[in-house]
């Protein structure tokens, strides 16, 4: 059972994060219920079918990542991995600022036409009738840049092992789901949610300090395991 | 940045965040994600192109995913399966996964090949085709003789790969040829027709003269007509050139293809679709971008060859690598040949470039008649002008009339405007302007001949009359011109101006003294050539004091007056021996010499004729644009020969690469994605917009240089 208690704080971490996922991909989960609503339903559990699917493959590709950089059989406690729980610590907490307002300016100049383009043409997947369609604006929708999906894709690559890191990034996914469908189906975004966002922030501000701790304090506190 | 929102997730935004206009509004995001998603659901943008390729991108990679995922713990040995019934099992389900990617993603690669092969032909497609088909078909025999060598993974990605290529560029000609849909959509395009109750939406080509259509805000007028209600202001860049707007009331025309401003218009139409100039653009820019140049066939030819040469290649690779290494290795080997092979680049190279040069000519009201034009234009060292209509206004004006004995200088510009009326000749429309302003009344003369560079002959009523040149009034015709006259005239002339003799009844009775001043943009325009290294030569008709006054003015070194139109032919043809040569005229005297220069060039007061068949078409006062167009020309020749170079130095290290065994598949698949966008990328930036600029601003001296100096 203790074996789970990692994934059951990430599964956590990922409905926490929720609130984060509601008002970016929020969006995109209701761009998809503008589409004739018998089959809502379905076209919900697909894309959220594929944002998940895309998770994993990422949280996959990341343990593979980190097992290169972290040696096989090296265990908990390592320089590299703990290089690894730092990185993912630090943009939990990032994160966490964001969600009572501090951001990283940023500027896009020429890349702007990329997203021009990739914004159209998103958009004209979530309008397409065809069921495929939801399927795979969820499988694109998971590469989107998002910190909070790379900071659990860092924790999954400090697993250091293809599996773990699956599991670890297919916890985050069902941890957003719930959020997901309510967007799906509810729709309208209920106002601003300063409240929510704050206590969200600060789940994930512990969490993050958490992982920070367990990257800097020496191993025999750990018992063994992510 | 205190207490705002992102407009999107409605998170606060203290401080940073992400400001990005969007809609015409600007807005501040949380995130990158936050403005992507906005844009997503509210952007009013086009519909994108080629969805269909994107929703198999991304099923065919959920697909792909997965297939990926079993096949990386099988390799890391993750899953420790020593039931080989698991295993089993295993691999079928990555064999059903691999048949759908093969279905969803191969599919359309496998069709075209197929169609092409029907044909006789080897394309791009055939390559991805043959290698995904090769690495399925020995994965499923793998499968089902319980081996170990299973590529589903490697088949799938490649696919991937190629499917993300494929939607780039499909993305990337949608994104370039988006910015021509307006011009070449006049005859498709659909009007807001008024009528009992609300607008009906009804294509331009289904409406009379006299329909009542609504044009809104920021929509480009569908028909020409005249405004019947509301104000706005039009953008008629798209006919004219010119980006300054023209205020649009009740009772002022309107034009099909300019874009409104915003207010709101009612038009009452008076013509549509192919009837409009915006639709005589629209076809000629058609068939501009349809007729290809010697350099895109030979690519064409180049790449039908390359595609069997690469298929060869594979097969000799596999056989060779076969007798080395196990059959498995040898395939994969063969599949990273076919795959790296990038013949895409080839075919991308300049039908792209050009079609993009063209749309910025045509922003700036040049014609370009097609891919070949730019080609050659690229390529020209020496520029030759006609003289009058051409480096002088188009309009001249009459300075002055010798007379001789008792006739009036009033009774000379009856009989030379009768004459005059007929001719489009910049003089003969300043007699009669002349004329005009006298308030004089014209009869026309019937019978009236032209001489070309030489002048006409015409009768009214008994009388023969005649104005032309010299040469044609004295020699050709045998006429007296009188002493003073003469002397007159050689005072003028000896000033450079032009002179038109006129005279009836075998006499010379007077002397028309015409002055064209020289274009004011003709100086800075002659100067900009001069540092793009271009000679320059002047061409004319008209007798050599003009020319030499008009060549000393501008600075020509290399003049020739009093040219026929067939002296002008030999001229060019002297200066061609030194490279290709443009010419540059209004036709009417200089029709063969257009005709037989490389390049011809008609200016804004061309004849119609000239016009319609010249190269390049400048528009009205545009003379200035000549260097902008040989830059673009150039740019565009070196955007082309870079792919192309590109795409030959590309190809030979990946498949010399790909052929040693250095290459895996889905490495390979990479790389050949990577050539295609950059190819594409590269076309795409370095003709990007530079910034409109104003065609009829105050020309003053400085003005061609600050174009060329970005």
């Amino acid at each position: 059972m203790t074996d789970l208690i990692p994934y059951l704080a990430v599964f956590a971490g990922g409905f926490v994060g929720s609130v984060h996922c509601v008002g970016m991909c929020g969006g995109f989960a209701c761009a998809l219920c503008a589409s004739r609503d018998r089959s809502l339903w379905r076209r919900q559990l697909l894309y959220n079918l594929g944002r998940v699917s895309t998770y994993v493959f990422l949280g996959g590709l990341a343990g593979l990542a980190g097992g290169w950089i972290v040696h096989e059989g090296a265990g908990w406690g390592s320089a590299p991995q703990r290089l690894l729980a730092v990185v993912s610590g630090t943009l939990l907490i990032v994160i966490a600022l964001q969600f009572f307002g501090y951001r990283l300016s940023a500027r896009l100049g020429r890349a702007a036409i990329v997203t021009d383009s990739l914004a159209a043409g998103l958009r004209s997947v979530a309008r397409n009738p065809r069921l495929s369609a939801p399927l795979a604006l969820g499988a694109l929708n998971g590469f989107l840049p998002c910190p909070l999906v790379y900071a659990f894709a860092v924790q999954a690559a400090a697993t250091a092992a293809v599996l773990p890191g699956m599991a670890l990034m297919g916890a985050f996914g069902l941890g957003t789901f719930p959020a997901m469908l309510f967007m799906g189906f509810g729709g309208a975004l209920l106002g601003p949610r300063f409240k929510q966002a704050q206590v969200a922030g600060a789940l994930l501000l512990v969490l993050g300090v958490i992982t920070l701790a367990r990257a800097m304090l020496p191993a025999p506190v750990h018992g063994g395991h992510v | 940045m205190n207490g705002e929102l992102c407009r999107h997730c409605l998170l606060p935004v203290r401080r940073g965040g992400y400001a990005r206009e969007v809609n015409g509004e600007p807005s501040i995001f949380c995130c990158y994600g936050c403005a992507l998603a906005f844009q997503v659901r509210h952007g009013q943008g086009e519909e994108a192109e080629a969805v269909g390729l994107l929703i198999r991108l991304g099923v065919g990679g959920f697909l792909s995913m997965n297939i990926m995922l079993f096949s990386l713990l099988i390799y890391t040995g993750t899953l420790e399966l020593e039931d080989p019934l698991v295993v089993h099992a295993i691999h079928w389900l990555l064999w059903a996964l691999g048949t759908a990617v093969m279905i969803v993603l191969g599919g359309p690669f496998l069709v075209q090949a197929w169609r092409a092969l029907r044909e006789g032909r080897l394309i791009a497609d055939s390559l991805i085709s043959l290698g995904a088909v090769a690495a399925y078909g020995y994965s499923t025999l793998e499968v089902w003789n319980g081996g170990d060598g299973i590529y589903f993974d490697t088949a799938t990605m490649v696919l991937v790969l190629f499917t993300l290529g494929r939607y780039l560029e499909a993305a990337g000609r949608a994104r370039a040829a988006r910015s021509l849909a307006p011009l070449l959509a006049a005859e498709r395009a659909e009007a807001n027709v008024v009528g009992d109750g609300a607008d009906q939406r009804r294509p331009v080509i289904e409406l009379a003269p006299g329909s009542i259509v609504r044009v809104r805000p920021g929509e480009r007028v569908p028909v020409d007509g005249i405004v019947i209600e509301g104000a706005s202001q039009c953008d008629e860049a798209i006919l004219t050139g010119e980006p300054k707007p023209r205020i649009k009331t009740a009772g002022t025309p309107i034009y099909a293809g300019s874009l409104n401003g915003t207010g709101q218009l009612l038009v009452r139409m008076t013509a549509a679709g192919q009837a409009t100039r915006w639709g005589e653009i629209s076809a000629y820019v058609r068939r501009a971008l349809a007729r290809s140049s010697r350099l895109e066939r030979l690519v064409d030819r180049v790449a039908a060859a390359f595609v069997p040469a690469v298929v060869v290649l594979a097969v000799g690779v596999v056989v060779f690598w076969s007798q080395r290494l196990s059959f498995e290795q040898a395939l994969m080997i063969g599949l990273a040949v076919l795959v790296v092979a990038c013949p895409c680049a080839l075919g991308l190279a300049a039908p792209l470039a050009t079609g993009q040069a063209i749309w910025h000519a045509i922003e700036r009201g040049v014609l370009v008649r097609g891919g070949q034009v730019l080609e050659s234009l690229a390529r020209v060292r020496t520029v030759a002008f006609d003289k009058t209509g051409t480096l002088t206004q188009g309009v001249a004006r009459l300075e002055g009339v010798h007379v001789t004995g008792a006739i009036s200088r009033n009774e000379i510009l009856r009989r030379a405007g009768a004459v005059a009326l007929g001719s489009e000749h910049a003089f003969a429309a300043a007699t009669v302007e002349a004329a005009q302003a006298r308030r004089l009344s014209l009869e026309p003369a019937t019978g009236v001949r032209a001489y070309p560079g030489e002048g006409a002959i015409g009768t009214r009523g008994p009388t023969r009359i005649a104005v032309g040149s010299a040469a044609l009034l004295v020699g050709r015709l045998g006429w007296i011109c009188p002493p003073d006259l003469v002397v007159a005239a050689q005072k003028s002339a000896a000033d450079g101006l032009s002179l038109v003799y006129v005279g009836w009844n075998a006499r010379v009775y007077g002397v028309l003294v015409f002055v064209s001043d020289v274009a004011k943009v003709a100086k800075p325009m002659l100067q900009a050539l001069a540092r793009q290294g271009i000679s320059v030569a002047l061409l004319s008709g008209d007798r050599p004091e003009a020319t030499r006054h008009v060549a000393e003015d501008l600075g020509i070194e290399a003049w020739q007056g009093g040219l026929s139109a067939q002296d002008k032919v030999v001229a060019l043809s002297a200066l061609e021996k030194r490279g290709p040569v443009a010419m540059v005229g209004d036709g009417l005297n200089d029709g063969p010499a257009l005709a037989s220069a490389t390049v011809s060039v008609a200016v804004g007061g061309a004849t119609d004729l000239a016009r319609e068949t010249a190269d390049i078409a400048l528009p009205a006062e545009g003379l200035g644009e000549l260097p902008e167009v040989i830059a673009l020309a150039r740019r565009t020749r070196r955007t082309i020969t870079g792919n192309i170079a590109w795409a030959f130095g590309y190809n030979f290290l990946a498949l010399a690469a790909a052929s040693t065994g250095l290459l895996q598949p889905v490495l390979a698949a990479a790389l050949m994605a990577g050539s295609s966008l950059f190819v594409l990328l590269r076309t795409i930036a370095r003709n990007a917009r530079q910034g409109r600029i104003q065609v009829l601003q105050p020309i003053t001296e400085s003005l061609p240089k600050a174009r060329l100096a970005r």
